[in-house]
């Protein structure tokens, strides 16, 4: 891509000016073709079904440090909270999910009964199976929909949005930018997973929900369902890239870059700024709440501790590693670092006998990811997806001027000039 | 006293012996012989009543003695006698009436009188009245203890008897009050009642309490229609959270006023009880898939006669309206019960105060702490516009450093003492390389540095985790710094938190001279306000950047050294303050060390506020906060204290 005169761009077709979409969907094909036939249910069976889910789970990180590298990346708000709005679709779908199962051995144990069971003994039946724990016997009114599949997938795009839209449209109103923007999202966060943990919250306090991965209605193995979920996760991160970069490409686009690069600036243009960041933080939030839904049936438990300040710093981290203000790149980063976690954590790497000390790599990673990622933010601020453009030798940007994205900006080299 | 008693009736007694006649004591004694022998709790009383009553001049000596169980009864005669075990199977015996030496017997004929704790008890309140009038002052403070400790319905006559003679103003006055909290309890009429308890408003002390609450203890109780009397606390309403309807209608049931519940699972086991060929009570079994249609099979059940008459579910409602439930007062007569609440109530508004008082003391203890917390952050954040996330780790490296001193030198005063430079210096010198090596780099990106001080933070947690392990290690305080300062009942503070408050004041001061009348606190303000323009004048900026962050950090190592003496050390104790710090960081407003100090006050008394509006819930607690400040953002997005001008655009 070395034409970059812009009424060129503006004729050509939207899949030619951006071809990371076409190699990312082609790649993402290809994976899912692989892994499929590779798979328990639908091929050799090479790969197992907990590694299934494992990869499903990875790409529906990507998905939401797509969704983080569109709110960072493009539109420079350093949002520490979007894992809170990931955990927050995983917990509306998971209320159906634990619902609907809860029901079904419920009806299965009443069935033996002399008299067919009433819809209060039913639902007092269920209520005493997921409650129990906590020692409440009542559904919380926040389950009234539980029941209900529809109800609960759109809870899954409307929760998190309208939080997202009413966090958004309070912090950018009083234009509450940079640092304290991110502290503040970050205590957002916290204050959610608090609450969370409480055992009268609802959700089940610390327990959370759990048996998730069992998809009622169907009786096909866990080996069958994980491919499902698979193809799904893969479908959504396709659907999401082609969504995120199609946003990132127009006019649209060009204004969030600028609000990222000078805000100010941008408003005495007379462009309404918070208008596009409360856009963007709000359907990023429901990308990750999307994301999350999926995430957690493959999980199969989710708890107040997945929506803790760290894990949405640990998102911001990936999409930097993976080099931010790419959409490839923030792909690319989660991918690479949730494997390597995955992997480094899980015991299966070779302890590092150094003669003196043997280096065990649980409890190493940690120290090595943080320094590793230090060094990236200092020498490779481009991150793994610098290393893609310096490959495929493209300019990063259609517009003129410096180095502009996750470099220093333009504001900061208008500052250093100055 | 009593030796010289005895010895005075030994000699008016003269060569009298128990031969010659029984003395009145052991009379008594023997009148009471078959009592005392049984010992139960239960029918000891009057005995001991007339013991007590008698006047006898030995009455005293035989309770005491009785009481240490040297009293002894021979079994044949029923003659009693003082008496000290020897060996196992010999009594020294000791003639009550004249002190007189009988000799060492063996211990077959005679058996000890075993008091019970329970009658232990019985004889300390009776032995009250003998203590009362005793000429030494310690034993008749020692008596008014024990009346309060264990307050008897006798003791108001005998209290009352003794007051008059007492001399000491001290001992009349802690008397007099005793016989009025006695009276509030004991006394004979209601008026003199009522008169007492009225004597003590304003009192908060936990005995005065101790005496009226039980006084206004209620029970509730049901009635037709709307409740009447004058012995009633409150009505109180079906269906509220005093009264549930469950537990009103299992009164119902238990006053015989209404028929059994009808619970689901009783009407479906009577329903599966009478199922005759696929039909209960003329329905289908198929049928009775709802609520509705089980209560009407059960209806039928009942008119059949093999069911039991109950109400359903549903018609709880209807019953419990036909009813009035009140609370009563059962403890006491209604004008007593009355007056104890109205001067509880009175109480309960002093109490209030005292409470608060004490809430705003532990909200001080909290923002002291988050004060020591933000300032390290607070300094880097106002001078170079940097957040710095491993701060908390800095806190975490300051209560370890404090750990390991602690194990070097025994001496735990000593160890605090060197402990506090030495993490100043640790976290100073590690806040001075992070300094240099990262944040130096990224002075125009604030984003990117918070991710790079989060690379830091998790690499400082992990590499803690590793080295000292996971389990928490004790930091202790030197033992003055133990317990607590005690004002009343409700209020006081421990001693640690008040260091950690000195502490605070101590950084406060400190900080105030070192930016106002310090070179370099000139310096820093001038860094703050205008790097580029500092340089300009001579100021070397990287100098006093690295410098502020060295402070900065080296502030946060003593907060680690302080919240580690009450809090425990581990690698995540710096992950529950980071927030905390932000967040008086945020409201404060940035570069002023005031702003700082409001900021920790106003999230430390809030945080404590709702503590106390919502006790079970400290989770909760802090969910409200956050979203408070989320909200404080709204009005002063800048903080308290903030910039104004140029130094606000940067």
């Amino acid at each position: 891509m070395t034409d970059a005169t812009p009424t060129a761009t503006g004729r050509r077709p939207f899949a030619l000016r951006h071809p990371s979409v076409i190699v990312v969907v082609a790649a993402l094909a290809l994976f899912t073709c692989v892994v499929t036939l590779l798979s328990e249910a639908y091929g050799t069976g090479a790969i197992s079904t907990s590694f299934v889910k494992t990869l499903g789970k990875t790409l529906c990180l990507c998905l939401a440090a797509l969704a983080m590298d569109l709110v960072w990346g493009y539109c420079g708000i350093l949002s520490l909270g979007h894992m809170a709005f990931f955990g927050l679709g995983g917990y509306a779908i998971g209320m159906w999910l634990m619902y609907a199962r809860t029901h079904l051995i419920v009806v299965g144990s009443l069935s033996g009964q002399a008299l067919p069971a009433t819809p209060e003994e039913i639902r007092d039946g269920i209520a005493a199976q997921i409650f129990g724990v906590v020692g409440g016997a009542d559904f919380p009114a926040i389950w009234s929909v539980a029941h209900s599949l529809p109800l609960q997938l759109a809870a899954v795009v409307l929760v998190p949005g309208l939080l997202a839209l009413v966090f958004g449209w309070l912090a950018f109103r009083s234009r509450v930018t940079g640092v304290y923007l991110s502290i503040l999202t970050q205590a957002m966060t916290l204050a959610l997973s608090l609450y969370l943990f409480q055992n009268d919250s609802g959700l089940r306090g610390n327990n959370g929900l759990s048996g998730l991965q069992n998809l009622p209605g169907t009786s096909q193995p866990q080996s069958v369902t994980s491919m499902w979920f698979f193809w799904a996760s893969a479908l959504a991160l396709g659907l999401g890239y082609v969504l995120c970069a199609w946003i990132v490409s127009g006019k649209f686009g060009s204004v969030i870059r600028a609000v990222r690069d000078d805000e100010t600036r941008v408003r005495f243009l007379g462009y309404p700024v918070e208008g596009f960041k409360l856009f963007v933080f709000t359907l990023t939030a429901v990308i990750c709440g999307i994301a999350g839904a999926l995430y957690y049936p493959q999980a199969g438990i989710i708890n107040p501790a997945e929506m803790a300040p760290i894990a949405s710093i640990y998102l911001a981290v990936w999409v930097a590693i993976g080099g931010r203000g790419r959409l490839y790149g923030a792909v690319i980063g989660a991918a690479v670092v949730a494997l390597l976690s995955t992997w480094f954590t899980g015991g299966q790497a070779p302890d590092l006998p150094l003669g003196i000390y043997t280096v065990r790599w649980i409890d190493w990673w940690t120290v090595f990811l943080g320094l590793g990622f230090v060094l990236i933010t200092l020498y490779a601020p481009d991150g793994l997806g610098g290393l893609v453009d310096r490959i495929v030798r493209v300019r990063r940007s259609d517009r003129d001027g410096a180095e502009l994205s996750s470099g220093p900006g333009a504001r900061a080299i208008r500052k250093a000039g100055r | 006293m009593f030796r010289r008693l005895i010895l005075a009736l030994v000699i008016a007694a003269g060569p009298l012996t128990a031969q010659d006649g029984p003395a009145p004591i052991q009379e008594l004694l023997q009148e009471q012989g078959a009592l005392i022998a049984e010992s139960s709790r239960r029918t000891i009383g009057p005995a001991i009543d007339a013991l007590a009553a008698s006047g006898l001049p030995e009455a005293r000596q035989v309770l005491e003695r009785w009481q240490e169980r040297e009293l002894y009864r021979e079994e044949e005669t029923g003659r009693f006698a003082f008496g000290v075990e020897v060996d196992r199977d010999t009594l020294r015996l000791v003639e009550i009436a004249t002190g007189r030496d009988i000799g060492e017997v063996s211990g077959d004929g005679w058996e000890e009188m075993r008091p019970n704790a329970g009658i232990r008890g019985l004889i300390a309140a009776a032995l009250v009245r003998f203590q009362l009038s005793d000429p030494d002052p310690a034993t008749r403070r020692e008596a008014l203890r024990a009346i309060e400790r264990g307050p008897e319905e006798s003791h108001l006559a005998v209290l009352r008897d003794a007051l008059p003679q007492e001399n000491l103003p001290a001992l009349r006055s802690q008397g007099e009050r005793l016989e009025r909290l006695l009276t509030v309890r004991f006394g004979s009429t209601v008026e003199e009642r009522v008169a007492a308890i009225e004597s003590f408003a304003g009192d908060t002390s936990v005995d005065v309490r101790a005496a009226l609450n039980p006084l206004v203890a209620t029970r509730l109780s049901v009635s037709e229609g709307v409740p009447e009397g004058d012995d009633i606390a409150r009505v109180v309403r079906p269906g509220s959270e005093a009264l549930p309807r469950t537990s009103a209608y299992e009164l119902l049931v238990d006053e015989g006023l209404a028929p059994m519940r009808l619970t689901r699972s009783a009407k479906r086991d009577a329903l599966v009880a009478n199922i005759e060929n696929g039909f209960v009570g003329g329905y289908r079994v198929a049928e009775l898939g709802t609520e509705d249609a089980r209560n009407a099979a059960y209806r039928e059940l009942v008119a059949e006669g093999s069911a039991e008459s109950a109400i359903p579910e549903e018609e709880i409602d209807r019953i419990l309206d036909r009813f009035g439930f009140a609370e009563r007062y059962v403890a006491s007569p209604a004008p007593v019960a009355l007056a104890a609440k109205r001067i509880l109530d009175g109480l309960d508004a002093r109490l209030g105060m005292m409470r608060l008082a004490d809430l705003a003391l532990d909200g001080l203890s909290l923002a002291s702490i988050y004060f020591l917390a933000a300032i390290g952050l607070a300094v880097t954040f106002g001078v170079m516009g940097v957040i710095n996330m491993a701060h908390g780790e800095f806190i975490m490296m300051g209560a370890y450093t404090a750990y390991l001193v602690q194990r070097v030198v025994a001496d735990y005063a000593w160890s605090l003492v060197v402990a506090l430079p030495l993490a100043f210096a640790v976290t100073f010198a590690a806040g001075v390389a992070l300094e240099r090596l990262v944040i130096r780099h990224l002075y125009h990106r604030p984003l990117e540095t918070l991710l790079a001080t989060f690379g830091i933070s998790i690499a400082l947690q992990q590499l803690a985790k590793n080295v000292f392990g996971t389990q928490a290690r004790p930091l202790t305080a030197p033992g003055w710094l133990d317990g607590s300062l005690v004002f009343n009942d409700v209020v006081a503070i421990s001693y640690i938190r008040i260091a950690i408050l000195v502490l605070a004041l101590v950084f406060l001061a400190l900080f105030l001279v070192l930016m106002k009348h310090t070179r370099l606190g000139l310096e820093v303000r001038a860094v703050t306000q205008s790097p580029r323009m500092a340089g300009a004048v001579g100021i070397n900026p990287d100098r006093i950047n690295m410098l502020t962050f060295g402070l900065g950090s080296g502030i946060a190592g003593i907060a680690g050294v302080a919240i580690g003496l009450y809090a425990q050390v581990t690698s995540e104790m710096g992950q529950a303050y980071i927030v905390q710090s932000f967040m008086t960081v945020v409201v404060g407003g940035v570069g002023n060390i005031w702003g700082t100090l409001l900021g920790a006050t106003l999230v430390g008394f809030l945080q404590k506020g709702i503590e106390w509006a919502n006790p079970s819930n400290t989770l909760a607690a802090q969910t409200w906060m956050i979203l408070f400040i989320i909200l404080f953002i709204q009005v002063r997005p800048r903080g308290i204290v903030a910039l104004r001008g140029r130094a606000a655009e940067a």
